[in-house]
This record gives C-alpha cells, sequence and structure tokens, in this order.
C-alpha cells in the first residue's frame, strides 16, 4: 500500500517541476490536470478496504481536478484569446532549480516533523509541503492570470494532500469544502479573466499595476 | 654533505644572488640555480629519508633564538619554492634582459633571488616571530617584483592595492601568532595539538592565510596583481607564493587543535572558491587575468581536499581524509607546476605580441609553434584531463570524496563532489577559449602580425615545467611515496594506515593512452599525407572572403556559459546599435568587473571615508565644541558604568 | 593468453560494432516516417569510402586539427574499454576507473573543440562554444548519477558500480541517463544531426571543415561514443551482475538496441528544442540524477 501510495505522491512531485519548467500555457495546464488525476487516485490506495463512499471522492476529484478544471481554464484561454507564451518572472532554469530545492527541503522537513508514525513511513507531508512550495512559487513568478490559477491549483493539490492525512477521522467534509471552494474559484476568476481581457485587452498582471491608487 | 651544510650552501647562494643581481646577470643566474638545486636537494633528502632537521640558534635575533626546522610538509613546499624559482630565473634571463629593460633588469633578479629566499624561510622557520618577520619580507619582496615596471599606472595600482591586502593579511597573523605566544608563553612553535583552548585561534589564521592564499571573496587583489607583474613573477606569484597560504593552513591545522566545524568551512570555501574562480576566468578577456582566476578556482579545489581532510580527522575517517590531503598536497606542486607554465607562456606571447588582451590576438601557432605548443599542453595540464598530472591529483579528491560519501554522505560532500565535476568543466571551457582564441584561427590585429618565438632559455623553462607535468602524469607513485612522508609529519596517526590508491596501474593506463595518443596522430597525418592535402581557405558555409574579424571572439565564446552566472559577474556593457541603412560605426564593449572589489568592497570603503568625512567637518577648531564633546564623552563614559554597575 | 584473446574481442566490439547504432536508428526514423531509408551499413561505407578519400585543409588549420580527432577517437575508444561489456565482464578494475572515464570523455571534447577552432570559422567557433557550455551541465549530471551509482553500490569501480540494478531510482536514473546521452551525442532535442542550417548545429557544425581520413575518424568516435553512453545506459539499470553467459549478452544487445530504438523514436515525434530552452532540459537531467542520488542515498523511501 505504501509503495503505490509514495509512487503516486512522487509521481505529483515530479509533476511539480515539469510544472516549473513549462514555458506554454496548454503544457501548464495539461501538467495540473495531470497532477490533479493522480493525486484524485491517492484515496483509492489509502484506504485498505475500498469503500464505495471512497471511490465515489476520487471518481469526484478526478473529475473535477482533471478534466473540469481544466477544461474552464482551456476555455477561458481560447475565448480571452490570449498568448500562449508564459513570460516569467523568475526564470524557468531558476525556478527550477529552486522547486527541486524545495522539494528536497520538503523531505528533509517531513522528517524533522513530529508525525504520526504511520505517516513517517509516507511521502505525503513532503508531497504536501512540496506542492505548496511549488503553488506559491508558480504564483510568485508568473504574470499571467491563467497561469496563477495554475499555482493556485498545485496550491490546492498540496492542500488536498494534506487533507488526506485527516481522511481516516473526516474525510468528506475537508475534501468537499475544498473542492467547492475551487470550484467557485475557477468559476470567479473565469469570469474575471473575460471582464479584465475585454477591459484591458491583456491578461498581463504586470500590466494592470496601473489600476492602483 | 649534511642536511644543515645543504640548507645553509642554499640560503647562502640565494643571499649571494640577491646581492649579486643588480650588476652580475650570469653570477646571479649561477647563484640562484644552485640555491634552488641545494633546496630541492635538501628537501628531497628529508622527504626521502624521512627525518627532521632542526636547528637552533645559539644567538637569538628580536630576543628570540632563531629556530629552523624541516620536516615533511615544508619539505613538500620547499620543492616547489626550488623548481619554481629556477625555472623562473632562467625564464627571466630571456625575458627581462637588461637590453631590454635597462632601468628594471638588475632590480628584477636581486628581489627575485630575496623572495624565493624569504619563501624557503618562511617555510623553515619555527618561531612565530621570525616567521612573521620572514612573512613580511616575503611579501614586500613580491611588492617589489609585482611593481618592477612601474612607468605602468595599472601596475603601480595593482602594487598598492596587493600591500594593501597582504598587510590586511598579516595583521590577521600578527593577531594570530601573539594570541598564540600571549596563551602558550612563547613564541616557539611546533605540535599543541592537545591544548584544547587554542582552537578558536585557527578562524584567525585561517584569514590571515586566506587572504594570501587568494580564497574567495578574499582573493580582491589577486587578479590585478597577477595581471599585471611581470609574466616570470606571475607564474611564482601564482605557482608558488599563494600556497604559502596554503601552507599556513596545512601546517597550523597540523599543529593547533581544531575547532568544532573547521573542515566544513574550508570545504564552503574551498567550493566557493572553485565555483567563482572558473566562472570568473571563463568571462576574462585578459589572458593573464584568466590565468589568474583560475588560480583562485585551483587553491578552491585544494581546499576542497584540505577539508575534506579536516573532516576525515575529525570523524576518524582516516583512510578517505588522508586521501583527501594528499590529493591537496600534490594538487598544490600540480598547480605550481602547470600554472607557472601557462604563466610563462601567457608571458612568451605579451612578449611578442606587447598584449594581453585575447581579442586582439589569434593565429599565433605559426609564428610561435612551441609557445602554442607548450600552453595546449598546460592547459590539458590544468583542465584535469588525462594523462598528466592535474588529472592525478584530481583523481585522488574524488577517489577521496566519493569514498567519503559512501561511508556516511554528508549532503556537503555530495554538494562538493558536484560542484568538482561543474568546475572541470568550466575550467575546460575557459581554457579551450584562452588557447583557441590567442593560438589559433587567423590574427585578429596588427598586433599578431610581428610575433615570433621566445628564446631558448624561455623555451626550454617552459620544457622543463611541461616536462615535469608530464612526468608526475605517467609516473604517480613517485609523488605519492613522498606524499605519505608529508603527512605523516602532518598526522602521525594516520601514517599506519596503508591503503594506497591504485597510482601504479593509474600510471600504466596514462602512459599506455599517451603512446596511443601519439600513434594514433601520427598515424592520422601520414594516411591524410598519403591521400594527399590540399590547402584552401576556411569553408565558412561558402562565404567567399572571410575576414579574421569574422571568428568567434573569445567574449562570444564564453557567453553561453558566462550568462549562466551573470547574477554574480555582473558585466557591464557598453552599446552602439548599428542603425539607419548606411550604418555609422557600431561597437559593443563588454567587461567584467572585480565585483567583490568594486561593488562590495568599494561602497563598504566609500561609507567608511563618509563618515569620517562627517566626523572630520565636526573638528572646526572651536573651543566650545571641543568641550561640548568633551562632555558627551564624559556622559557617555558614566552612562556606561552606570550600565555596567546595574547589571 | 586469454586475456589476449578478450581483449582482442572487446576492442573488436567497439570498433566493428560501433556503427551500427546510428544506422539503428536512423532505420527507425525512416519506418516511422514511412520511407525506406537508408542501409543500416550505411556508416560503415561512409568511412571507407571517407578512408580512401583525400584532405583537404583550410589554410589556417595548425597540425592539431588533424592531432585532435585522432587523439579524442583514442579517448572515446580508452574510455569504452574501461566499460564492462556484459558477459565479458571488465578488462582492467581498479577504484576510481569510472573518474578516468569521465575525464576521457572530457579529454575527447578538449580535442574535438580545439580542433573546431583551428579554423578560424565562425560557425565552427559557434558549435565548439555551444558544445563546451552545455558540457557543464551534462557534466553534473554526469557525476551525480555516477554519485547515484557509487553510492548505492558503496564501491568506486564500474565493475561493481553496474554489476546490480540501480533499485528504486533506476527510472529516475535511466531518465537522466538517457537525456545526457541525447544531450552528448548530439541528438534530437538537442541537436539535428540531420540539419542543414549550420547555425542551430552543435557536433555537426564543429566538424564542418573536417574532410578524408580525419572525418572518418570523427564520425567512427561519435559512433563508439553514442555505443559507450547506451552500454552505460543499459548496464546502470539492469542487473548484469546477475545474468552470465548468453543471458547477459543477450540482455545488453537487447538494451542497447532498446535505446537506439528510443533516440529514433525520440527523434521521430520531437523537434530540436530551441537554444534558451536547452539548459532547461538539461538541469532537468540534472535534478533527475540528483533525486536518483537522493533515492540511492536513503535507500528509497519505503
Amino acid at each position: 500500500m505504501n509503495e503505490s501510495l509514495n509512487l503516486l505522491v512522487a509521481l505529483a512531485m515530479g509533476l511539480n517541476l515539469v510544472a516549473l519548467g513549462s514555458s506554454r500555457l496548454p503544457s501548464l495546464i495539461r501538467v495540473v490536470a495531470l497532477q490533479g488525476m493522480v493525486l484524485g487516485l491517492v484515496p483509492l490506495v489509502m484506504e485498505h478496504e475500498v469503500r464505495g463512499m471512497v471511490v465515489l471522492v476520487a471518481v469526484a476529484t478526478v473529475a473535477m481536478k482533471g478534466l473540469v478544471i481544466p477544461g474552464l481554464l482551456r476555455r477561458a484561454m481560447r475565448t480571452a484569446n490570449i498568448d500562449r507564451d508564459l513570460f516569467p518572472l523568475v526564470g524557468f532554469l531558476p525556478s527550477l532549480l529552486i522547486g527541486a530545492a524545495g522539494t528536497i527541503g520538503a523531505v528533509v522537513l517531513a522528517r524533522w516533523l513530529p508525525l504520526l508514525p504511520e505517516h513517517h513511513e509516507t511521502l505525503l507531508v513532503s508531497g504536501a509541503l512540496a506542492s505548496v512550495f511549488t503553488g506559491l512559487l508558480l504564483l510568485i513568478g508568473r504574470s499571467k492570470a491563467i497561469s496563477q490559477v495554475c499555482g493556485y491549483l498545485v496550491l490546492e493539490n498540496g492542500i488536498y494532500l494534506f487533507g488526506m492525512l485527516l481522511l481516516g477521522s473526516t474525510p468528506l467534509l475537508v475534501e468537499g469544502g475544498i473542492l467547492l471552494d475551487l470550484t467557485v474559484a475557477v468559476f470567479v476568476i473565469g469570469i474575471i479573466v473575460d471582464r479584465i481581457q475585454r477591459a484591458f485587452d491583456t491578461l498581463d498582471t504586470r500590466k494592470l499595476t496601473v489600476l492602483r491608487e | 654533505m649534511t642536511l644543515g651544510g645543504w640548507i645553509a650552501l642554499a640560503l647562502a647562494l640565494l643571499l649571494g644572488g640577491g646581492l649579486a643581481g643588480l650588476r652580475l646577470p650570469r653570477v646571479w643566474l649561477g647563484c640562484t640555480l644552485g640555491g634552488t638545486v641545494a633546496l630541492l636537494v635538501a628537501a628531497f633528502t628529508t622527504l626521502g629519508v624521512g627525518v627532521d632537521w632542526v636547528w637552533q640558534s645559539p644567538w637569538s635575533l628580536g630576543g628570540e633564538r632563531v629556530h629552523l626546522r624541516l620536516d615533511g610538509i615544508s619539505a613538500w613546499f620547499l620543492t616547489l619554492v626550488a623548481v619554481v624559482g629556477g625555472t623562473g630565473a632562467v625564464y627571466a634571463r630571456g625575458y627581462w634582459p637588461d637590453q631590454a629593460q635597462p632601468e628594471s633588469a638588475g632590480r628584477g633578479r636581486a628581489w627575485w633571488s630575496v623572495l624565493v629566499l624569504c619563501m624557503a624561510l618562511v617555510l623553515l622557520c619555527s618561531n612565530g616571530l621570525h616567521f612573521l618577520m620572514a612573512w613580511e619580507a616575503f611579501a614586500l619582496a613580491g611588492f617589489f617584483l609585482i611593481t618592477l615596471d612601474r612607468a605602468r599606472r595599472e601596475t603601480r595600482a595593482a602594487g598598492w592595492l596587493y600591500l594593501g591586502a597582504s598587510h590586511a593579511g598579516t595583521l590577521g597573523l600578527f593577531a594570530f601568532f601573539s594570541m598564540l605566544a600571549a596563551r602558550t608563553g612563547s613564541w616557539e612553535l611546533g605540535p599543541m595539538r592537545s591544548a584544547t583552548e587554542l582552537a578558536p585561534l585557527f578562524w584567525v589564521a585561517l584569514f590571515g592565510f586566506g587572504v594570501k592564499a587568494g580564497l574567495f571573496p578574499l582573493h580582491i587583489w589577486l587578479p590585478s596583481a597577477h595581471t599585471n607583474a611581470p609574466s616570470h613573477v606571475s607564474a611564482i606569484l601564482s605557482g608558488v607564493a599563494i600556497k604559502m597560504g596554503l601552507y599556513g593552513l596545512v601546517r597550523f591545522s597540523g599543529w593547533l587543535p581544531l575547532p568544532k566545524g573547521a573542515g566544513w568551512v574550508v570545504l564552503g570555501l574551498g567550493v566557493a572558491s572553485a565555483l567563482m574562480g572558473a566562472a570568473f576566468a571563463l568571462a576574462q578577456n585578459d589572458l593573464k587575468r584568466l590565468l589568474a582566476y583560475c588560480s583562485v578556482e585551483n587553491m578552491g579545489v585544494i581546499l576542497i581536499g584540505l577539508g575534506a581532510g579536516l573532516l576525515g580527522l575529525a570523524d576518524g575517517g582516516a583512510s578517505w581524509g588522508r586521501m583527501a590531503m594528499a590529493a591537496a598536497l600534490l594538487h598544490a606542486w600540480n598547480h605550481g607546476l602547470f600554472k607557472s607554465l601557462l604563466f610563462l607562456g601567457a608571458g612568451s606571447v605579451l612578449h611578442a605580441t606587447g598584449t594581453r588582451e585575447m581579442s586582439r590576438l589569434g593565429g599565433l601557432w605559426r609564428a610561435m609553434p612551441w609557445t602554442a605548443g607548450l600552453f595546449a599542453f598546460g592547459a590539458v595540464a590544468i583542465c584535469a584531463l588525462p594523462p598528466l598530472n592535474g588529472f592525478v591529483s584530481e583523481w585522488l579528491l574524488y577517489l577521496g570524496l566519493f569514498e567519503s560519501a559512501a561511508g556516511h554522505a554528508p549532503v556537503a560532500i555530495v554538494a562538493a563532489i558536484i560542484a568538482l565535476g561543474v568546475t572541470g568543466a568550466l575550467a575546460l571551457a575557459a581554457f579551450v577559449k584562452a588557447g583557441a582564441v590567442v593560438f589559433l584561427g587567423a590574427g585578429r590585429t596588427r598586433a599578431t602580425r610581428d610575433a615570433h618565438e621566445c628564446g631558448w632559455w624561455m623555451r626550454g623553462s617552459m620544457l622543463a615545467l611541461a616536462g615535469l607535468c608530464a612526468l608526475i602524469g605517467v609516473m604517480p607513485l613517485a609523488p605519492w611515496f613522498f606524499i605519505t612522508r608529508s603527512l605523516a609529519s602532518w598526522e602521525p596517526g594516520w601514517s599506519g594506515i596503508e591503503s594506497p590508491p591504485p597510482l601504479a596501474t593509474l600510471g600504466l593506463l596514462h602512459l599506455a593512452v599517451a603512446l596511443a595518443f601519439v600513434l594514433a596522430a601520427l598515424a592520422l597525418w601520414r594516411r591524410a599525407q598519403a591521400k594527399g592535402i590540399r590547402r584552401e581557405l576556411t569553408w565558412d558555409c561558402g562565404y567567399s572572403a572571410p575576414s579574421a574579424r569574422m571568428q568567434y571572439t573569445g567574449g562570444s565564446f564564453a557567453a553561453i556559459a558566462s550568462g549562466w552566472f551573470r547574477w554574480v559577474l555582473r558585466p557591464e556593457r557598453q552599446m552602439r546599435r548599428p542603425r539607419g541603412l548606411f550604418p555609422a560605426q557600431s561597437s559593443r564593449v563588454e567587461r567584467v568587473p572585480e565585483t567583490v572589489l568594486e561593488r562590495v568592497l568599494g561602497p563598504a570603503g566609500g561609507v567608511v571615508m563618509a563618515a569620517s568625512a562627517w566626523v572630520r567637518q565636526r573638528q572646526r577648531g572651536h573651543l566650545p565644541d571641543y568641550i561640548l564633546y568633551l562632555v558627551a564623552g564624559l556622559v557617555a563614559v558614566g552612562a556606561l558604568v552606570l550600565a555596567g554597575s546595574w547589571r | 593468453m586469454s586475456a589476449i584473446v578478450e581483449f582482442l574481442v572487446r576492442l573488436a566490439v567497439w570498433l566493428l560494432l560501433a556503427p551500427l547504432l546510428p544506422g539503428l536508428i536512423n532505420k527507425v526514423k525512416a519506418w516511422v516516417a514511412g520511407r525506406r531509408g537508408p542501409p543500416v551499413l550505411q556508416l560503415y561505407y561512409d568511412l571507407a569510402r571517407l578512408w580512401r578519400k583525400g584532405v583537404v585543409l583550410s589554410t589556417l588549420a595548425s597540425p592539431g586539427f588533424v592531432v585532435g580527432p585522432a587523439v579524442a577517437w583514442v579517448a572515446v575508444l580508452g574510455a569504452a574499454l574501461l566499460l564492462p561489456l556484459g558477459p565479458l565482464g571488465i578488462s582492467l578494475s581498479f577504484r576510481g576507473d569510472v573518474i578516468l572515464l569521465v575525464y576521457l570523455l572530457a579529454l575527447a571534447r578538449f580535442c574535438t573543440t580545439w580542433a573546431a577552432l583551428e579554423t578560424g570559422s565562425a560557425f565552427e567557433g559557434m558549435g565548439a562554444a555551444r558544445e563546451v557550455s552545455y558540457a557543464v551541465l551534462t557534466e553534473a549530471a554526469v557525476i551525480t548519477a555516477v554519485l547515484a551509482l557509487s553510492l548505492r553500490s558503496g564501491s568506486v569501480e564500474l565493475g561493481t558500480m553496474l554489476a546490480s540494478s540501480a533499485g528504486t531510482g533506476s527510472v529516475l536514473l535511466a531518465a537522466g541517463l538517457f537525456t545526457v546521452l541525447l544531450a552528448e551525442n548530439c541528438r534530437v532535442p538537442f541537436d539535428d544531426p540531420n540539419t542543414h542550417l549550420e547555425l542551430t548545429m552543435i557536433h555537426e557544425v564543429m566538424v564542418l571543415d573536417h574532410s578524408g581520413p580525419p572525418l572518418a575518424v570523427v564520425l567512427h568516435g561519435a559512433a563508439m561514443k553514442l555505443l559507450l553512453f547506451a552500454v552505460l545506459l543499459v548496464e546502470a539499470v539492469l542487473p548484469f551482475g546477475e545474468w552470465s553467459g548468453l543471458g547477459g549478452a543477450v540482455a545488453l544487445i537487447g538494451g542497447v538496441a532498446l535505446v537506439g530504438v528510443g533516440v529514433g523514436l525520440v527523434e521521430s515525434w520531437l523537434a530540436r528544442y530551441a537554444f534558451k530552452r536547452v539548459p532547461l532540459l538539461l538541469t532537468t537531467a540534472f535534478l533527475l540524477c540528483l533525486f536518483a542520488l537522493l533515492v540511492a542515498w536513503k535507500g528509497g523511501w519505503s
């Protein structure tokens, strides 16, 4: 069980780095979708016996993170008709190296944290920390509104992994709440993106600084 | 003759050389060569037999008895002093003769002998007071040699910078030796590992010797001094003088107890010096400045070895610590040899063309085939490529680090190994750039047109150094024998361990590979000749009239890799773009500043100067002001006393 | 006596079989594109023809222009002879032979770039600049991979390091080494050996001015280097220490062929990367090796 869980989480950690190295919006969205799907499978391998409810959560997560949200983002990208190249504030190479350092740091940090013994064995906490770190890095380092949504998504994936630790006690509450939150966020951002595009003809948040008071 | 006799003879001959240098060049050369040979005999006797030589004077100098000691460590460095001191003297005969430099040639000869003498004394002195005296005289001799060509403004500036930085280091050493003397109650030096209260003094020594060794970021004086000095002086400064700093570190890490973390700090300094030195070297456009930065890199490599050795000492990793330490010592030798060779080669280029600017040179192999071949040889050696000596020491270092990593794999060791690999690749890029831009292709400016091969004095000394590089490459077992003797006096506890690395195998392979190189090259050349060689214009993708200015320059060659280090190199660019249909002159000038000096120390110095200027303004000569200062001072002292009593 | 025979067999394998691999790659590419493609033995024909041809030298070139390829060829061959060869095992094993291998390859690079700069051509300068610069990153990746193997096996000898499989991190290591293979041998996506646009090449543009026997040596050396990296990759990943005789031979040949097919497929499906993206890809290779190192170090997380 631990083997496959660790494999999934390690895959997600690798995808973090791929996301940091992606230079084009469609590939970034694809990577984030893939990560969402990979993490959606995590509840299936965590439970000893697979219950119907867990399967439902897994299916919902995969559908939401892997299909619906990326679909929304792609639609926003198409309708807003934006340039697909990402213009990074932090270069791809530095962000990749920082991301790798952060990932290693997360693994080291997770070994120090006072965790339950059963969590020490897994990569869950490391993966969660690394994803949160990567999400923040994407938020800081990429300027387009849609790539920032991708950053949020990676961040959320990290929080979702933290949530997995609680799967035993209050599973669906946590997860359902997060999913709901996120969908709303994506809708809101989709609408805002559309509005910004119509009003200013750009989605580059750097150019929106003139809006300050 | 006894060991003491040889040393006395050497010192006397060198002193004679110093006196004869001003007027009698032949006597000087004889004396200096004789002195260095005598030093070599003494050093190899000590290393070979393994017996220390100690001598104490019946009289005293400055209130202390002169105490000389030649043991494994000082003998190891003494060989380097002797070899480079001798070959450099031969080179100087052709490079800095009376006819060409009537004003400074005599001074140069005299100071040369004094420098060699003083370095030998630094290595021999076993009394803190006399060590400091010799150290100071050695620094001064260096200063006078750097400023031989003192008509040039740049040279004078470089000399002052060297003197200033050197004295900052000496200040550290003053503190070190006087604190040592105060705590032990005597200026006498010797093994005192058991006195654990002395451990913190290591940090002071690290600063003092680190400045001389040119460690990043204490290297500020090194590039300009090595660039502007006459080339044989650059050779001995870069090949030997900075090793005196290393000698200090090795010597006192062997005698004194070490503070916790000393190994880590030295290792970290080594990694930083190696990486930064290589990056800066790659970005330089001045041939000698490139070589100078490469010295920083190589000192970094040596320090990685020393750091790992100290770690081995602290962790009980005798086998790998010993290997890393041996690598550090051997690399000190090797770097002394090939760096001197390269500086002498650069000197020949400067001699023949009058410029060090690589973008003005090119195609020199035709006019100077010997220099070109020897420079290429040195470049292969310094890039640590088999089958030459540089590879032997780096291989030992890798072996030590790998074994250390296999033991318990601390992150720092892993990082050091990766950094070493990256440094090697960067150095390779830098030396392909240096060699190819200067010697290959077509001459870029008029400077290359009148180039001529250097004379036999210069060629001979370079050949001797190259021969030594090859010798260590194919016979690495010979230096290993001496290293074990040297290490026995550094850490006697390690002498029992015998797990010699497979150096004999490596030497045989080197020999085989070298033979194969020669055979393959000959065979291919003969095959090409048999099939007929036609000479045509360089193809250049069909361009019919390629000109020398269309060649890749050093700057463009290094652009990709040095671009990755832009965050520390901070190149300054001036660009005039071509504009319009018939563009007028356009240009692009790029300069890599001395980042630490110009961006860190310069502004810091500016702050100090501004503060001093402000203080000086307060000194207006008004009596009431002074009374105010007095009162303020009294109040401050009172407040201090009160604060003290409250606590 | 048997040692000499064994050495000759080893030499023959490297010298005679090396030009097969580029032929295989070209065949795969042709197959994917639906063409018949050149025969698998095409490189042998090319080499034979070049060896018989005369030489055209640039007026600027020094003897180093011919010496460089010869030395580089010997260096690659020397590095190759250090590798264990499946069931043949290793000819000469000593502590630190792997470092000699890495640095012999660096020597080959030194000679190739030195010879490239002989002619004073801007194009060759460009190629050489790219070669030495990207080598900084591949060197980091290679040293990290070597370190990973050494940590896992607790040895610095090629024979022991490559005997067992790379364990948990083998997927990471394989991906990293494969990327290094592509970069070091100037294949797509780093370089396109088939392009006719000199501005975008690395290796081919460095050898533009070579001709006749020296060019044959350059091409043969490049083929040997490709085979060397393929063998290294296969042996790093598969546990050759447990297989002997025929099984090992089959595994080695199959593995190398698989690598060749992989290179061909990559070349068919991917386009050459823009140069500013190349460092990113090489850093990825380095990171893959670094994570393989971490896995080897901690013995896996499970």
